[in-house]
C-alpha cells in the first residue's frame, strides 16, 4: 500500500527532496539562495512550457477519440457520432483544455508519465523508449564535434584579425622575417578558407547538406549511408554468441558520422562566428592592454586573458546550442532516415497528428533545455568571480 | 569586431574630415562604415541584382513559369547553351542551336495485338520506359537559332498595386530575351516541360516577399512585447519575461510545423496560405529581438528626454512609439536584415517537407523539395540550379548582415 503510494508519486518527493534540501542550505549560504531561486525559476519556466506545448497541440487537427473511432470503422463497424460522442467522455477529452492539462501535468510530475499516444496506443513513455536517448546522443555529438573544431578555430581567428600577411618587424633580421611571414600567410590562409566554410555553414540548409553528401554517394556508385545500421546487421544483436560485436560496433559508427556532421556543421559555423566575436569583444579591452603594459606577450599574454574571460560566455550557451542543434534534427532525420525521436516527432506532428506524443517529445527537449541552462548557470556562479559578484551582490 | 579596414577607417577621420565625421548623423556614419567593407559590397551588389531579377522576373524570364508556358515537346530536356561561335563561323549575335526529343515509341496496338505478357515483357525490357531513355535528346548543329533580345511574348503585370486597391496594373509583353523559333531552355525544364530558369527567378521573389512579410510582423510582435514589458516594468515585465523565457527554450521548427499542419487543414487559396505562413513565421520568432528591446527600454526609461514628454503630457504609448523606439532604430533595421536568411531557411524547411507552399507555387523551398527525388539527383541534375541561387542568395545576406553589423556597431572604430 505505502509503496503503491510512493511509486506513483516518486518523482514529486524527489522534486520536494531536492527543493528541501536547497532550502535548508540556503539559510547559511548566499550561494545556496541562489541556487534555490534558480531551481525555482527553472520549474516555473517548465510549467510555462507545458502549457503553451500543450495548448499548440490544440491546432492539430482532430483528437484522439476520432482517431480511435475512425480505426475500429475501418474494422467493418458502423460509427455514428454518438459514438464518437461517447468515446470523447470515456478519454475525458469533452472536459475542457485547462482541466485536460492539469491532469497531464500533474501525472507528469507525480510519475513522470508523459501521457498516452493514441497513434501508437501505448503509453508515451514506452513509445518512446530510449529514442530520446538516441536523438540527445546525436545533438550532444553534434555540440562535441562544432566545439572542438570551433572553439580553437575561433580564437585563431580572433587572433589572425588584424595581423599582416608578411613580417615587416625591422627588429628581426632577414631570415627571421621570412620564416614569420610563411607562418603567418599560412595562418592568414587557414582564417580565410575556415570563414569561407563557416559562412557556407550558415547559408548551406542541412537537409542540403545531407542531400549533397548522399549525392555523392549515388554518383561513387556506393551504398549509401543512411539509417543507423545497413541490413546486414540491423537484426543482429549487440551480443552474439562470441561476445562483444566488434563489427556491428564498426558498422554503426561508419553510419553514425553522418548525421554527426550533418547537424555539425551549421552549429560549427555559427559556433566559429561566436568565438570569434567574443576573443575579439574581450582583446580590445582596458585590461589586455594593462597585461600588455606590464611585459605579458605573446601566447601567455592571449590564453591568459581575452581567452580565460571569453570562455564563460560560451559555456553560458550550451543550453540554446542544444535547441538549436534539436531545432534541425527532424528535417535531417527525414532525409537521412533515422529512426529517433527527431522523426517520431515528425511523424506525430505531420501523419498522424498525435498531440501527447508530439507535446512530450517538445516538453522533454525544452527540459534538456531548461536543465542545462540551470546547470550552466549555477556552475559558472560557483566557478567565475565576475558572475559570483554580479548574482550575489 | 574589429577590421583592419574600418581601424584605417578611423585614423583618416581623424585627420581629414574632423567635423563632418563628429556631426554625421547615425545612419551616414553606418553607411559610411558599410561602403568601406570590400565583402559586404559586393555581396549587397549580388544580392540587389538577384532581388532585382527576382522582382522583374516576368520581364527577365523568356517562357512562362506556369503550366502553360510548358514545352510539351521538350520534357525533362537538358539545359540549352548559347555560344557565340562554331566551327561554322563567329557571330556577334548569340545563338542556340534546335533541340528536338525522340518521341517514345511505344507501340500500343502491337502490345494489345498479341495480348501476351510476352510482348509487356519485351516492351518494359526494350529500355523505352527507363529514365535514362527519356532524357534523350538530339541537338541538330546545323540550324542555329539566334537569341532575340526584347522579344514579344506572354503578357505580364509588370508592376501590380491593384491588390492595393490601387487601378494601377502595368501590363507588357517584352521579355530580355527569346529565340527566332521555340523556346530557349538555359537550365533545361523539368518533368512537365516547364522551365527551370523561369522558375527559379519567379520563386526568388515569393521566398523574399513571404521573407518580408514575416520580418514585419515580427518586427511588430517583438515591439509589443518588448516595449510593454520594458515600459511598464513589474508585474507585467516579469509575466512577459516568463513567457518569453518559454518561448525561447522550445525548439521553433515543430511549433512552425504544428502550425503549418493546422493551417493545410483549413481550407486555404494559394495566396491566403502563402500569407499565413508568413505571418506564423514571423509572429513566433518575438523571443530574441522582444528581450534585446525591453532590456534596452529598461534603461533609456529612465534618461531626462523621457522624463521630459511625461511632464509635457505624453501618453505612454506616444512615448514607445516617438521616443524610444526611434533610439533603437538602426539597431532594429540590423537585426532585421541579420535575420533575413533564417527567415528564408524557416520557409523553405517548411516546403522542403511539404508543409509550406506546394507544388503549382514556386518558392525556392518547393524547387529545393525536388532535389530529394533520386530521379532528379541521377537523370536531371540540371533541376539543382535553384539549389545554387538559393545558396547564392543567402551567402550574399549573410556577408550583407554581416558587415551591417560591424558597421552599426558605435565601438568597432575605438582602435
Amino acid at each position: 500500500m505505502i509503496a503503491d503510494f510512493f511509486t506513483n508519486t516518486w518523482l514529486l518527493w524527489i522534486l520536494l527532496s531536492v527543493a528541501g534540501l536547497l532550502f535548508w542550505r540556503s539559510r547559511s549560504s548566499q550561494y545556496f539562495h541562489y541556487v534555490l531561486n534558480r531551481y525555482l525559476l527553472a520549474l516555473m519556466t517548465l510549467l510555462i512550457v507545458s502549457g503553451i506545448v500543450f495548448s499548440l497541440m490544440e491546432v492539430l487537427p482532430g483528437d484522439c477519440a476520432e482517431k480511435y473511432i475512425a480505426y475500429k470503422s475501418t474494422q467493418g463497424e458502423m460509427i455514428t457520432q454518438a459514438d464518437i460522442a461517447a468515446e470523447r467522455s470515456r478519454m475525458g477529452l469533452d472536459r475542457s483544455l485547462i482541466v485536460r492539462w492539469s491532469s497531464w501535468i500533474t501525472d507528469l510530475t507525480l510519475k513522470g508519465d508523459l501521457g498516452f499516444s493514441c497513434a501508437k496506443r501505448q503509453s508515451v513513455n514506452i513509445a518512446l523508449g530510449d529514442r530520446f536517448w538516441m536523438s540527445f546522443g546525436f545533438c550532444i555529438a553534434g555540440l562535441v564535434f562544432a566545439y572542438v573544431i570551433a572553439v580553437p578555430f575561433g580564437i585563431l581567428s580572433a587572433y589572425m584579425i588584424n595581423k599582416p600577411w608578411l613580417d615587416t618587424n625591422p627588429q628581426h633580421n632577414q631570415k627571421q622575417r621570412w620564416i614569420n611571414s610563411i607562418g603567418l600567410s599560412f595562418n592568414k590562409l587557414l582564417d580565410l578558407k575556415l570563414r569561407i566554410i563557416s559562412y557556407l555553414g550558415l547559408a548551406l540548409p542541412n537537409f542540403l547538406l545531407a542531400l549533397s553528401i548522399i549525392l555523392l554517394y549515388v554518383f561513387a556508385g556506393e551504398p549509401v549511408p543512411t539509417g543507423l545500421f545497413s541490413d546486414q546487421w540491423s537484426a543482429e544483436p549487440w551480443f552474439g554468441v562470441n561476445g562483444f560485436q566488434y563489427a556491428k560496433l564498426t558498422d554503426f559508427l561508419s553510419h553514425i558520422w553522418l548525421p554527426i556532421f550533418v547537424i555539425g556543421w551549421a552549429a560549427t559555423a555559427l559556433q566559429l562566428q561566436t568565438v570569434r566575436a567574443l576573443v575579439v569583444d574581450e582583446s580590445n579591452k582596458l585590461y589586455v592592454d594593462a597585461a600588455r603594459a606590464r611585459g605579458v606577450h605573446g601566447m601567455s599574454l592571449w590564453v591568459g586573458y581575452p581567452v580565460r574571460h571569453s570562455i564563460s560566455p560560451l559555456f553560458n550557451s550550451i543550453g540554446f546550442d542544444f535547441q538549436r542543434v534539436f531545432n534541425d534534427l527532424p528535417i535531417v532525420a527525414v532525409v537521412i532516415g533515422l529512426t529517433d525521436s527527431a522523426a517520431l516527432l515528425i511523424e506525430a506532428l505531420a501523419m498522424t497528428n498525435d498531440q501527447e506524443m508530439a507535446a512530450a517529445i517538445l516538453f522533454l527537449v525544452a527540459l534538456v533545455v531548461i536543465s542545462m541552462n540551470f546547470i550552466t548557470d549555477i556552475v559558472l556562479a560557483a566557478v567565475d568571480p565576475r558572475v559570483r559578484k554580479s548574482v550575489l551582490g | 569586431m574589429i577590421s583592419s579596414v574600418l581601424a584605417r577607417f578611423g585614423k583618416k577621420v581623424e585627420t581629414s574630415q574632423d567635423e563632418s565625421y563628429y556631426t554625421a548623423g547615425q545612419l551616414a556614419l553606418i553607411k559610411a562604415r558599410f561602403t568601406r567593407k570590400a565583402s559586404g559590397v559586393i555581396a549587397g551588389w549580388v544580392l540587389v541584382s538577384i532581388i532585382l531579377m527576382g522582382f522583374f522576373a516576368p520581364f527577365f524570364s523568356p517562357i512562362d513559369p506556369t503550366i502553360r508556358g510548358a514545352d510539351a515537346e521538350y520534357r525533362r530536356g537538358a539545359p540549352q547553351a548559347f555560344f557565340f561561335w562554331d566551327e561554322q563561323g563567329a557571330s556577334l549575335r548569340p545563338f542556340t542551336y534546335t533541340y528536338t526529343k525522340d518521341k517514345p515509341k511505344i507501340n500500343l496496338r502491337a502490345l494489345l495485338g498479341s495480348g501476351g505478357l510476352d510482348a509487356l515483357d519485351a516492351f518494359t525490357s526494350s529500355g523505352a520506359l527507363s529514365a535514362s531513355a527519356q532524357n534523350k535528346y538530339n541537338v541538330d548543329r546545323g540550324q542555329r537559332r539566334y537569341v532575340q533580345f526584347f522579344v514579344k511574348g506572354w503578357e505580364y503585370s509588370l508592376i501590380d498595386f491593384s491588390m492595393a486597391g490601387l487601378d494601377l496594373d502595368l501590363r507588357w509583353d517584352r521579355h530580355l530575351f527569346g529565340v527566332e523559333q521555340g523556346d530557349i531552355h538555359l537550365m533545361g525544364t523539368d518533368e512537365d516541360g516547364k522551365d527551370v530558369f523561369s522558375r527559379t527567378l519567379h520563386a526568388v521573389w515569393v521566398t523574399v516577399s513571404i521573407a518580408i512579410v514575416a520580418l514585419i510582423v515580427k518586427l511588430f510582435s517583438s515591439l509589443l512585447v518588448g516595449g510593454v514589458s520594458g515600459y511598464f516594468g513589474g508585474r507585467v515585465d516579469a509575466v512577459l519575461m516568463s513567457f518569453t523565457e518559454a518561448v525561447r527554450v522550445i525548439p521553433s521548427i515543430p511549433v512552425y510545423l504544428a502550425c503549418a499542419v493546422a493551417l493545410s487543414s483549413m481550407d486555404l487559396t494559394a495566396v491566403q496560405r502563402y500569407f499565413a505562413i508568413a505571418v506564423v513565421i514571423g509572429a513566433l520568432d518575438f523571443a530574441t529581438l522582444g528581450r534585446r528591446l525591453r532590456t534596452h527600454i529598461l534603461t533609456e526609461r529612465n534618461q531626462d528626454y523621457v522624463l521630459a514628454a511625461q511632464l509635457c503630457g505624453s501618453s505612454g504609448w506616444r512615448i514607445i512609439w516617438r521616443h524610444l523606439i526611434p533610439s533603437f532604430t538602426s539597431y532594429i533595421i540590423v537585426d532585421t536584415l541579420i535575420n533575413f536568411p533564417y527567415v528564408i531557411l524557416a520557409e523553405t524547411s517548411l516546403s522542403f517537407l511539404g508543409l509550406g507552399l506546394t507544388e503549382p507555387v514556386n518558392s525556392l523551398g518547393v524547387l529545393l523539395q525536388k532535389a530529394q527525388d533520386p530521379d532528379i539527383q541521377q537523370n536531371m541534375i540540371w533541376q539543382f540550379f535553384p539549389v545554387l541561387v538559393f545558396v547564392i542568395l543567402i551567402m550574399a545576406f549573410v556577408f550583407v548582415g554581416d558587415a551591417l553589423r560591424d558597421a552599426a556597431d558605435p565601438y568597432s572604430e575605438k582602435k
